[in-house]
């Protein structure tokens, strides 16, 4: 039998028992909701998926019930809902972001925080290599995204985060940006380049995306309303002028010099050199031994220009490009082979047109570089 | 239950016999504490003193929930009630970032063992007939359903093919047996305002080949792009419209760890066409012909294969059958047809597709062979490896078959006709005995008759009448002889 226990034995407890129980529970209560991860709101929670295997551009359900998963359920997407306008934040249409990055750097993440668009209609892309560098900045990357998604403010939190790691023998050249741009390397580096860049593309596009942002992991300052301004021209393929920052050392200041020499209109001198071309050679930008005489966007931008001057252009750069969805669906892809002696990004310029979209650049829409290395801010 | 424990007895003591009252046991139980009379009147400071903490605990736990409960939006509160032991359905968490590294789906020859993931993609349009018989395939697949994402695009149907598909993929998922169920079912509706016909003649005629591929390339495109994701290992292209196939069709083509490989594509024809014959002919080897054709051309220009306009001189996969072949020999192709297409996740990752453009005068399928073959990924053939497409009769075939038919039907005309004249014949023979019979016994009666007219010359007249009647049911049957003779004739 139980032992006598009455009422009375509260009479005896120790005032100084009941604090430490009642501090223990609040205690408890408190670690038991402190430990718990923050949620999401309502509007966010109904739009993921709800198993693992779903478009990567959602977020998707974590069961915390345990137990056997379902089988995936048979979800229908209608892409003739998907808008593409000018008007992106009214209709809210998703956009996502992709990055390949081979060096992580804080400014980059601090820039993207600063976005103006929704944050719960961005998806953001990453695919780095797999080399110490890359483990590097995939560390870093990640520090930054669990500070972001985890315990950072609701507004702040993206869609969704997809990281890839890249799968592509890297060919041995140095991130060293002298030796990154030399002439004889940049076929073997842009291949590896236009590789990465689809295998980013084809890999998180998803059924709901209207827009994608190329944006360089070293594009370090963009207008926080960089996304409404470009899609407000309704352009398929839309590139921003990009500068770098620097130090100038016969003015003694801070200045900007063109960066992005890949954004040009083609010249009858490019076009004659390609024909002399053999089939598996390739017209580069910017290097002196092969002069086309092109016009370059990096040259045009006038400082009391019209900031939403258009240029039709024929090769584009990847540093920040917005595109329509429907272009890379078509089959616009960042050719890793010569493609009419283009390669990559130029070479992507021209699949979009041989497919019909006409690719235009803001000769007069800035976005910024850091200094080269080496150089401080 | 006992007495004493009932409500109603105030009186009966709760505790046990051997205690008191107030709760302190006496006798033989060891106790520390003397049992002193304390006076009732007073209650003591220090029980005054834990009664009003208590008041404040209790009073300072309230407070603190309240703040909780309105500080927390969602279930969370009601984890910490349940301590988290208890889960309802809707109980989950988001999870928001994703990390895959693609060495690890690069694709190997037995992907079963490695848990390889496939991707397959069947592009529809108009195509409720064949989906019966499509969907009898994707069950029999061996390759384990849980590796295998299956992505439908449906685009410009006029028909069912949507709900039909839907149904049938969904009564898959919900299958009692857990084999049955596929990974991610992905069913994608996109119009592209195609106005080529899909029948069977405008389809294949020379004139709407390029603009129809480009358009079919476009729609692989916008299937993949939607559907591809970063854990596949394999994708297979898959016509609906196949009608015979192994079951074990995507393990043999794995087998060969190949970055594209296609099997040959025939088909089952009626025996008065020979009862077969080579049906995907996209898929050959290039020959210095065709490059040369391809010089002359202009930039638009798609080659199709198959057409006598453009005669390239292509060795093709399809004519190169032996049905008693080893089925794993392989041939190098330069141009694959899209009946039936495994190729590795990250020939389509690196950025090889299905150009909706003249990609070195070629589009579609045949298109993507060549780019794949430019990023030097492999591209073979199985010349005897054989899967069977649907007949669909062609228009010049189905003219054939409707004379066939006409030629039937007059024989069949012809064997009723001849039937129903052996029925008359038989009848008018039928009819001529039924005569004679009535002819006899009138006869017979007159006989009688004259025999009861009883007289010699009487019977003599007799026999006479006889032979008159004999000589008309000869003439009749002379004539049906003549009947018969031109109805001889006829057949």
């Amino acid at each position: 039998m139980a032992r006598p226990m009455g009422a009375v034995r509260l009479k005896k407890t120790n005032p100084l028992t009941l604090a430490v129980g009642a501090a223990l529970c609040i205690f408890i209560l408190y670690f038991l909701l402190g430990s718990s991860t923050p949620d999401f709101s309502a509007s966010r929670k109904a739009s993921a998926a709800s198993h693992p295997l779903s478009p990567p551009t959602s977020p998707f359900r974590k069961s915390t019930g345990g137990g056997k998963l379902k089988p995936p359920p048979v979800t229908r997407y209608n892409l003739n809902n998907v808008t593409i306008t000018p008007k992106p934040l009214e209709n809210r249409e998703n956009i996502l972001i992709l990055t390949p990055m081979a060096r992580f750097y804080p400014e980059y993440w601090d820039n993207i925080l600063r976005l103006e668009y929704p944050h719960e209609l961005i998806t953001l892309g990453f695919i780095l290599p797999k080399t110490k560098e890359g483990n590097d900045a995939t560390r870093e990357l990640q520090k930054q995204i669990a500070k972001t998604q985890k315990s950072g403010p609701e507004k702040d939190r993206f869609k969704s985060i997809i990281i890839l790691r890249e799968d592509i023998d890297a060919p041995l050249i140095s991130q060293d940006e002298s030796e990154r741009h030399k002439l004889k390397n940049q076929k073997v580096r842009r291949a590896a380049m236009a590789k990465a860049r689809n295998s980013l593309l084809f890999s998180t596009l998803g059924p709901s995306t209207s827009w994608i942002l190329w944006l360089d992991a070293d594009v370090v300052e963009t207008p926080p309303t960089i996304i409404q301004d470009l899609a407000r021209h309704d352009q398929a393929i839309i590139a921003p002028n990009c500068f770098q920052r620097f130090w100038n050392s016969d003015k003694k200041e801070m200045d900007e010099r063109p960066y992005d020499f890949n954004n040009w209109q083609d010249s009858d001198t490019a076009l004659e050199m390609a024909k002399r071309m053999g089939p598996d050679e390739i017209l580069l930008e910017g290097y002196s031994e092969m002069a086309t005489y092109r016009t370059l966007m990096a040259y045009l931008f006038k400082e009391d220009g019209l900031l939403h001057e258009e240029l039709p252009l024929d090769g584009v750069g990847g540093a920040a490009l917005l595109v329509k969805a429907d272009v890379h669906r078509d089959g616009a892809m960042f050719p890793a082979f010569p493609f009419y002696h283009l390669i990559e990004t130029e070479g992507f310029a021209k699949m979009a047109k041989r497919l019909g979209w006409q690719p235009v650049g803001l000769p007069n829409y800035k976005v910024g570089y850091p200094p080269p290395s080496g150089q401080r801010y | 239950m006992l007495p004493f424990s009932s409500p109603g007895s105030k009186v009966t003591p709760r505790h046990h016999v051997g205690g008191y009252p107030n709760g302190y046991p006496r006798g033989k139980t060891f106790h520390i504490s003397p049992h002193r009379y304390q006076p009732r009147g007073t209650v003591p400071a220090y029980r005054r003193r834990t009664h009003s903490l208590v008041r404040l605990a209790a009073l300072a736990a309230f407070l603190f929930l309240v703040t909780l409960i309105s500080w927390s939006r969602g279930s969370s509160i009601l984890s910490v009630f349940s301590l988290g032991l208890v889960s309802g359905p809707g109980d989950f968490e988001l999870e928001t970032v994703r990390y895959h590294d693609l060495s690890n789906v690069q694709g190997t020859a037995r992907g079963w063992e490695r848990e390889e993931r496939i991707l397959l993609c069947v592009p529809l349009r108009d195509a409720e007939a064949h989906l019966p018989m499509f969907f009898s395939h994707l069950r029999n697949l061996t390759y384990p359903h849980h590796l295998i994402d299956v992505a439908f695009l449906v685009s410009d149907s006029t028909d069912n093919t949507l709900e039909v598909l839907v149904k049938n993929m969904e009564d898959i998922q919900a299958a009692e047996e857990e084999a049955m169920h596929f990974g991610e079912v992905s069913i994608i509706e996109k119009d592209f305002g195609q106005t080529v016909n899909q029948d069977v003649e405008s389809r294949h005629g020379f004139a709407a080949q390029a603009g129809r591929r480009k358009l079919m390339a476009r729609a692989r495109n916008w299937l993949l792009s939607a559907a591809l994701r970063p854990y596949h290992s394999w994708v297979y292209w898959r016509d609906v419209d196949v009608e015979t196939a192994p079951f074990t069709i995507l393990e043999d083509l794995m087998r060969h760890n190949k970055d594209v490989i296609v099997p040959n594509v025939w088909r089952p024809l009626p025996e008065w066409l020979g009862g077969e014959q080579p049906y995907d002919l996209n898929s050959w080897q290039e020959s210095d012909t065709a490059l040369q054709l391809a010089d002359t051309l202009d930039e638009d220009a798609v080659i199709v294969e198959g057409y006598a306009e453009y005669a390239t001189y292509r060795p093709h996969l399809a004519y190169l059958r032996d049905p008693y072949g080893d089925p794993d020999m392989e041939m190098e192709l330069d141009g694959v047809g899209g009946v039936s297409i495994l190729a590795k996740a990250k020939v389509f990752r690196y950025g090889v597709h299905f150009p909706a453009f003249s990609f070195e005068k070629h589009a579609e399928t045949e298109g993507f062979g060549k780019m794949a073959r430019k990023m030097d990924f492999s591209v073979i053939g199985l010349p005897h490896y054989t899967i069977w497409h649907a007949y669909e009769p062609s228009e010049d075939d189905i003219k054939h078959m409707e004379q066939m038919k006409r030629e039937q039907l007059a024989r069949e005309q012809a064997e009723k006709e001849k039937a129903e004249k052996a029925k008359k014949l038989k009848e008018s023979f039928g009819d001529a005995t039924g005569q004679w019979e009535q002819d006899k016994t009138a006869m017979q009666n007159i006989a009688v008759q004259e025999k009861k007219k009883g007289a010699a010359a009487a019977a003599a007249a007799a026999v006479s009448k006889d032979k008159a009647g004999a000589r008309a049911a000869a003439g009749k049957v002379e004539e049906l002889g003549g009947q018969n003779e031109r109805l001889e004739a006829k057949t």
